[in-house]
């Protein structure tokens, strides 16, 4: 569990991140969205003690993070894939860090059969691939196996085998009911991968919601209304109107968005009209995240005090 | 959650073995050990120390007019060769001192030993640890080998009195270890190596030099309170203008100082 409240980052005049409440929850996976420089990585900073808040707090477990004695067994966390010394072997890096928190030296072969690299564990970091240089940081995050963990762009770098490797660890390690929180630009593997979104932008909060509610929210998530009596969807039209939706005609029916399929269909239902087709369509991740994010440029810039949510 | 029962690290939940100050001197010691420049900086060392003390037992034999060596002039105790040829050795060990810090933040490790050891004073304090013990054990090991190259070359012109020696070589160390945990500390401040060496070699070398050769009393005797000339003194046991122990306590109040500022920048400034 990771608790944020009203956490703020100021340089100077920039708000880098801007007064964020929010818990990140154990046992599933919280993708962590935003674009360049809504604040991500300063957040993620500020969780690990790296960075201090101008004001509010980040609790790891209901503690502060430098307040941890073995923060390696509380929480683990891959920054950026550079965070070794070129000139020192992966294995010694690993020893190194296991030492620092008391943690059994056989756990460092453990960590690294685990991603992969006990072949190159004797090699410098410093000749390691983009791709490599991940794993071994996956491998630290892993080393204390801590039941909270951070990842920074974890696909970086990594061939879509690596990808496929990611993604699956991340679930595991959400199903064994950890705190899983990461950061990607890579909306279509998010998808697969989150199972809540936490979106910022310009460093404020936009959308802490599970991802189906936030690709429901996408207004091209859409119910599809098609029948033969044109009286008939001109009434369920109107109904729907009045219940808030947002209705277009399109070639033989409606499309219809913010409100649900059932809903729609419960209304046909009482008014009697006859329909050929009532389906749903999906906006992709992809889509939700550019509106949501889109708005936050567009609504951010008159700064109303207090949260966009 | 059976897989967290599995592969268990550590020594088991609710441990409190490892970590702490203890865990953080054991990282820095592994830290040390495993990266090259570690090994090239006390090469280094050894060899400006043997080249800088033949060259110093050549000129101290060659200037003697005196046939007489019974004749105490120009008699040259081995274990002061090492104290006057530290002027380049040191900054071998200077080097090591400072790649301890400002590697860290040249290659960016210092988030990652930060997330190891989050208690900054903690992780400042496991460095001075560990760089002060190995730099004394060096630096000791520095001044036998300076007495030792030394020796040969004296031939009738060397002393080897026996407290003496073992006197001046361990002096040599504790004067190392102390400039290079100022060296630390100074690094922890400034986080970049070329400022880092440029301050030390400024404060070590330059000022002194300009100082002593000002003709100015005010500068000539400034000078003396600088950490290399306050470490002469130290190291050659003078009793003039301060005893010996005034000048190993100057030495060590520049490195806490140093330490200090290192502290105070590493507290309040984010990583």
């Amino acid at each position: 569990m990771i608790a944020l409240r009203g956490l703020t980052k100021r340089y100077g005049a920039v708000t880098a991140v801007d007064n964020l409440s929010i818990d990140i929850a154990p046992g599933r996976v919280t993708g962590f969205l935003g674009p360049n420089g809504a604040g991500k990585s300063t957040t993620m900073r500020m969780i690990l003690g790296l960075d201090r808040p101008s004001a509010g707090t980040a609790r790891v477990g209901g503690r502060p993070y430098t307040t941890l004695r073995y923060s390696l067994r509380e929480v683990g966390a891959l920054l950026d894939a550079k965070a070794a010394h070129p000139g020192r072997t992966a294995r010694n890096h690993l020893r190194a860090m296991a030492r620092s928190n008391g943690i059994a030296a056989g756990r460092v072969d453990e960590v690294l059969a685990s991603v992969g690299l006990t072949e190159v564990a004797g090699k410098r970091a410093g000749t390691y691939s983009l791709g490599m240089g991940q794993r071994l940081g996956i491998a630290g995050a892993l080393l204390g196996d801590p039941p909270v963990l951070m990842f920074d762009e974890p696909v970086n770098g990594l061939d879509p085998d690596g990808v496929r490797w990611v993604r699956q660890l991340m679930r595991s390690l959400a199903a064994e009911g950890r705190t899983v929180f990461v950061s990607s630009h890579l909306m279509s593997e998010m998808q697969l991968t989150a199972d809540h979104l936490v979106v910022i932008g310009k460093g404020r909060l936009i959308a802490d919601a599970p991802i189906t509610e936030v690709i429901a929210g996408s207004s091209l998530t859409a119910v599809r209304v098609r029948g033969p009596e044109p009286a008939g969807l001109a009434a369920l039209r109107d109904r729907l109107a009045g219940h808030g939706a947002q209705v277009e005609s399109a070639a033989g029916g409606l499309v219809v968005t913010g409100v649900t399929v059932e809903e729609v269909g419960d209304l046909a239902h009482q008014l009697g009209v006859h329909l050929h087709e009532l389906s749903t369509r999906e906006a992709s991740l992809e889509q939700a995240y550019m509106e949501l994010t889109a708005d936050s440029v567009e609504y951010a810039a008159p700064a109303p005090n207090g949260r966009v949510a | 959650m059976a897989v967290r029962e599995a592969v268990r690290p550590g020594n088991g939940p609710g441990s409190t073995r490892g970590g702490g100050l203890g865990g953080a001197i054991g990282t820095e010691w592994i830290k040390l050990w495993s990266i090259r420049s570690t090994w090239w900086s006390l090469l280094a060392s050894a060899v400006l120390m043997a080249a800088a003390s033949l060259q110093y037992a050549i000129y101290a034999t060659n200037s003697n007019t005196n046939a007489d060596p019974t004749d105490n002039q120009g008699v040259v105790a081995v274990g002061k060769t090492g104290i006057q040829s530290l002027g380049i050795a040191q900054f071998a060990i200077v080097a090591l001192a400072m790649l301890v810090i400002t590697t860290e933040y040249s290659t960016g490790t210092i988030r990652a030993t930060l997330q190891w050891v989050p208690r900054r004073d903690r992780m400042l304090l496991a460095k001075t640890a560990v760089a002060g013990v190995v730099i004394l054990a060096a630096g000791t090991l520095l001044g036998i080998l300076g007495a030792l190259v030394a020796a040969p070359m004296l031939g009738k012109w060397g002393r080897f009195p026996m407290p003496g020696t073992v006197a001046d070589v361990l002096a040599i160390g504790v004067y190392l270890a102390l400039i290079g945990l100022f060296t630390l500390g100074l690094g922890a401040a400034m986080r970049s190596a070329v400022a880092t060496l440029v301050t030390v070699f400024l404060i070590l070398t330059v000022v002194p030099a300009v100082l002593e050769n000002s003709h100015v009393t005010v500068f000539v005797d400034a000078a003396r309170w600088l950490p290399s000339v306050a470490g002469e003194h130290f190291m050659l046991r003078d009793s003039t203008p301060y005893p010996a122990g005034v000048g190993l306590v100057v030495v060590v109040a520049w490195a806490v100082a140093a330490l200090a500022a290192g502290y105070l920048v590493l507290r309040g400034r984010d990583a």
